[in-house]
């Protein structure tokens, strides 16, 4: 951090101008007060947030009757088996052998029912609570609001990381929405959807964050002198043209200088880690994405979600869902034993979910349609009751009989397992206060720790 | 032209006054349907803002205009001999000159097609199967804006092309041209990039040319709007033909339809049938001459139906805006009422007396008072972008922020690598590539957020680091070895480079002398590196203002 420091006599060669706005304005802005902000931050840095969220998102909607809730004996249920976990009575698919060895950890809501059956719709909803353009209100994805609440505004780090994430169905729900765009999340491995199987150097470079390192050439005194010249250029614009573009560009570059000056470049080089690590997560994009959302959790990042997409089984549902299973499987189990080997699994809550659930009936391409109707999530980890699944669905898995659980509902529990009061408000861009979980919603506290 | 020709031309234009534009200026013989589009914008929006107590911004100046000019129309900012001599021009018509200038580069067409073909076939951008469809259907729409095709005509040749659906692989149906349009292989990327689902195809067309949002009424009736999940399916019968029912044996009793079933959908999920029907509740008069497709054609772009034109006329309305009258532009309903219904009403008219003429309509457009206002706020009553009482901010689409990045500093791009349009994978090498993919991006141009990794990019990555360099620098190179420039000078070529405009006499005194000095390291090339990098960096260039 100390290359960065400016000699007095580099500020001297800037205008008279310059010196009356430094002292004048806020220290939010000036060069002198983002040093003492990072003085600050380091000084922050080890009071951590007593809670982490981690969510798997399962882009294009996962088939959960095959994973959570099996219908065996009917001709809905597919070819799959159950078997059981650590947790008496808690049955789940047989692909999941190594999460069912967290059984006891684990809640399964089996009583999800919820609206919208198309993908970009439908990850909006689940990722919100709520319907897109709805309003005219844009709110701010799970992440954010997490972020917003357990993060610390000055950490080193970004208090909202997506890794692989699929964006293109509906980029706004993984945004910050009103909460604006400090609670935008840094986004590692994006656009990798086509090259599930790229090689082991593919993926870590891929969750590396790209040009974090300042360039050889420009040295610290240099790099500084530069970024002061471009806050008084930022704030010239700003002062004309104020609004949340201008505001977004500062925060941008706010966040960036003080990730440049972390240590963060080491935490997303997964090479530090033993190679034993890194084979028990897989060696694939979401293996080591989980693997990489641990060591963020150790770090204090509040929230960290990690995609694995290509659920999208309309045509053979089961071999795809063997083969993604492989994937989820390793890492989610892996992660699980590394949180709680860490004394962590009691602190990070993880939450499972992808933008609906898939039709019980097998369709002519031995594939699953989109099904909102009756499907799965699962909450794990601290703050959460495990070993049980609570909801029922029928038995061809087409209605939910016991518990029907809404996406705020289940969003709603997730807040109460983090210790977050999803009652409390945000003030929105419509100028009315919005709930971080709306009305109605009634959360499943039955499996609230 | 060969570069050295150009380059000379480019300098013989400095340094002559551009008298010969000014004399060509003359009377025009009749109304040109720009200026009354012009007039009809004007009109509604003084006495608009008069209603409301609003204090419009100033007139921007000439810099301001002309970049913002050169990337709404041709999607990049202009050079600075572009810049100096449009600022030096003493033609008072200037403004609208330059419009009908860039009209005419095939850098508009170019432009056009591909925020066209961005909007239309999103799923061509992010689905690497669909990719190749994009770019022929972006080909023909690039001809299409050269040759300033009609709006209604454009529409009704997508609408009409002949093909035929092979779905041997039901994961994948093919689209295949049939017939001797030589369009039609450009053209069925439209439908394919729909799947070649009658429902996806319904709602992309009640989207794009009628400016109304079906989607949620394909599973239930529209929360918002007055359309119900039955008028979905009809209207999504129109392009029944993709998805046919299974054949029926003959019947004895009476004639089969007209259609036959090309008219004729399941509603999904049920086994009810609906037969194709617009909007409005009407139907067609079934003949076997006609196919739905062409129906429905005739009855979006007939002048009596006034969604086609608004639409139309919204969608650009909103590219030069950010925001439409209508906004979201296809979200029209109880709770999304037009900013300005009688203005949109009436320049949907003009439209039509246009014959749906696009360039009269951007003619129009960019001379009104509207878009010629600064976007710098000097009253607080033109806060509300609805009222546009001051240009709104627009984030640049990674196209438009490349190329004017390649316009600010001069780098030499290879023709292959210009060809790069699409963000699925950014390919190692190619500064092009890699800008697509770190800017791709949907969100509205004037809610455009900046990313971390945007600003890493522009921070410390590879491109922006070497055209900040004295040695690889092309425009930098040349502005810091010009000889017998003083700093002065070379601050304000710098500031035409990446700003388009002069730079103010504060800015000017400050980087001057920071040059001067030799910045950080005594050595005023490398001084000049580093203004070049904060005016890289700045939002003055990575908006359009």
């Amino acid at each position: 951090m100390s290359e960065f420091r400016v000699p007095r006599s580099a500020l001297r060669t800037l205008d008279r101008r310059h010196f009356l706005r430094a002292g004048a304005v806020s220290t939010a802005v000036s060069m002198s007060g983002w040093m003492g902000e990072l003085a600050l931050a380091a000084e922050q840095a080890k009071a951590k947030p007593k809670r982490s969220c981690i969510l798997l998102w399962m882009n294009g909607g996962p088939s959960t009757i095959d994973l959570w809730d099996l219908k065996p004996g009917h001709e809905n249920g597919g070819p799959f088996k159950e078997i059981s976990t650590t947790a008496p009575g808690l049955k789940i698919g047989e692909h999941l052998p190594k999460i069912a060895m967290h059984g006891d950890r684990l809640a399964v809501l089996r009583g999800m029912t919820t609206k919208e059956g198309d993908h970009a719709r439908g990850t909006y909803l689940m990722r919100t609570g709520q319907l897109p353009g709805a309003a005219g209100i844009q709110y701010p994805s799970i992440g954010a609001l997490v972020s917003k609440e357990l993060g610390d505004p000055r950490a080193e780090l970004p208090n909202f990381l997506s890794i692989a994430p699929q964006r293109f169905f509906a980029q706004e729900a993984f945004g910050p929405g009103f909460l604006g765009p400090v609670h935008a999340p840094l986004i590692v491995g994006e656009n990798q959807a086509f090259n599930p199987n790229a090689p082991g150097t593919m993926v870590d470079d891929a969750l590396k964050v790209a040009d974090l390192a300042k360039p050889k050439a420009i040295d610290g005194t240099t790099a500084s002198v530069r970024l002061d010249l471009l806050r008084e250029m930022q704030e010239d614009f700003a002062a004309g043209r104020p609004g949340q573009m201008a505001r977004s560009h500062a925060a941008a570059y706010d966040r960036a200088i003080r990730l440049m000056q972390s240590d963060g470049a080491r935490i997303f080089d997964l090479a530090t880690e033993p190679e034993k690590t890194r084979d028990k997560y897989g060696r694939n994009l979401f293996g080591q994405g989980c693997l990489l959302a641990r060591r963020l959790v150790e770090k204090g990042v509040p929230f960290v979600e990690v995609s694995l997409g290509n659920w999208d089984t309309h045509g053979q549902n089961f071999d795809q869902v063997k083969n993604l299973c492989g994937s989820l499987d390793a890492a989610w189990g892996a992660l699980m034993d590394d949180l709680k080997d860490r004394g962590l699994l009691d602190t990070t809550t993880i939450v499972w979910m992808g933008e609906f659930g898939r039709t019980p009936k097998i369709n002519q391409g031995n594939g699953r349609d989109h099904y909102p109707n009756a499907w799965s999530t699962v909450l794990a980890g601290g703050g959460i009751k495990g070993g049980q699944a609570v909801g029922k669905t029928s038995k061809d898995g087409t209605t939910v009989e016991e518990r029907p659980t809404t996406t705020l509902d289940m969003l709603a529990t997730l807040c109460m397992a983090l210790g977050i009061d999803y009652e409390k408000t945000n003030p929105s861009n419509v100028g009315r206060p919005i709930r971080i979980v709306d009305k109605p919603c009634n959360p499943v506290t039955e499996v609230v720790a | 032209m060969s570069a050295r020709l150009r380059l000379v031309l480019a300098v013989a234009a400095l340094a002559a006054p551009p008298a010969a534009r000014a004399a060509e200026v003359a009377p025009a013989p009749k109304a040109d349907p720009a200026d009354t589009i012009a007039a009809i914008i004007d009109r509604h929006l003084t006495a608009d803002w008069e209603a409301r107590g609003i204090r419009p911004a100033a007139r921007t100046d000439d810099a301001e205009f002309a970049r913002r000019a050169y990337l709404d129309l041709i999607g990049r900012a202009p050079r600075a001999p572009e810049t100096r001599e449009f600022i030096d021009d003493a033609n008072p018509n200037k403004r609208a000159a330059l419009v009908d200038r860039l009209l005419t580069l095939p850098g508009h067409a170019g432009h056009f097609a591909a925020v066209t073909r961005a909007a239309w076939l999103p799923q061509t951008t992010t689905n690497f199967q669909l990719a190749n469809a994009g770019v022929q259907f972006e080909n023909w729409l690039r001809i299409r804006y050269r040759e300033n095709t009609p709006a209604d005509e454009v529409v009704r040749r997508i609408l009409t092309v002949p093909f035929t659906v092979n779905t041997q692989n039901p994961m994948f149906r093919f689209v295949q041209p049939t017939g001797n349009d030589p369009d039609a292989t450009n053209l069925v990327g439209f439908y394919q990039a729909n799947e070649a689902r009658p429902e996806n195809l319904g709602s992309a067309v009640s989207r794009l040319f009628v400016g109304v949002r079906l989607e949620c009424a394909q599973c239930h009736d529209h929360p918002f709007a007055r359309y119900t999940r039955e008028q979905f399916w009809e209207f999504a019968a129109f392009f029944a033909e993709t998805s046919p029912l299974p054949a029926t044996a003959p019947s004895f009793v009476g004639p089969l339809p007209p259609q036959g079933n090309k008219n004729r959908i399941t509603i999904a999920n049920t086994q009810k049938q609906v037969v194709a029907k617009f909007f409005d509740g009407t139907s067609p008069e079934w003949t076997d001459a006609r196919t739905p497709r062409q129906e429905l054609a005739d009855w979006l772009t007939r002048p009596e139906n006034p969604y086609f034109a608004q639409n139309a006329v919204n969608r650009m309305w909103a590219h030069f805006f950010g925001i439409g009258i209508l906004d979201p532009v296809d979200e029209p309903g109880d709770n999304n009422p037009p900013s300005h219904p009688a203005l949109l009403d009436e320049l949907g008219r003009a439209f039509v007396a246009a014959r749906f003429d696009n360039r009269a309509l951007v003619r129009g457009i960019t001379r009104s008072r509207a878009y010629q206002l600064s976007s710098k706020t000097t009253h607080p009553s033109q806060s509300d972008p609805r009222w546009f009482a001051r240009m709104s901010l627009k984030g640049l689409t990674p196209a438009q922020l490349f190329d004017s990045m390649v316009a600010a500093t001069g780098h030499r791009e290879p023709g292959f690598m210009r060809q790069n349009q699409f963000n699925f994978n950014a390919q190692p090498n190619n500064p092009r590539s890699a800008f697509l993919n770190r800017f791709a991006s949907n969100e509205k141009a004037t809610e455009a957020n900046t990313t971390i990794l945007q600003a890493l990019m522009l921070m410390n990555g590879q491109f922006v680091t070497d055209v900040t360099s004295i040695e690889k620098g092309e425009v930098l190179g040349a502005i810091a070895e010009m000889p017998g420039w003083d700093s002065r000078q070379r601050v304000t070529a710098l500031f035409l480079n990446a700003f388009a405009r002069n730079p103010s006499p504060e800015e000017l005194e400050k980087f001057a002398s920071y040059v001067d000095r030799g910045g950080t390291s005594g050595d005023p090339k490398k001084a000049l590196a580093d203004v070049f990098w904060v005016l890289l960096n700045s939002p003055e260039f990575l908006f359009n203002h």
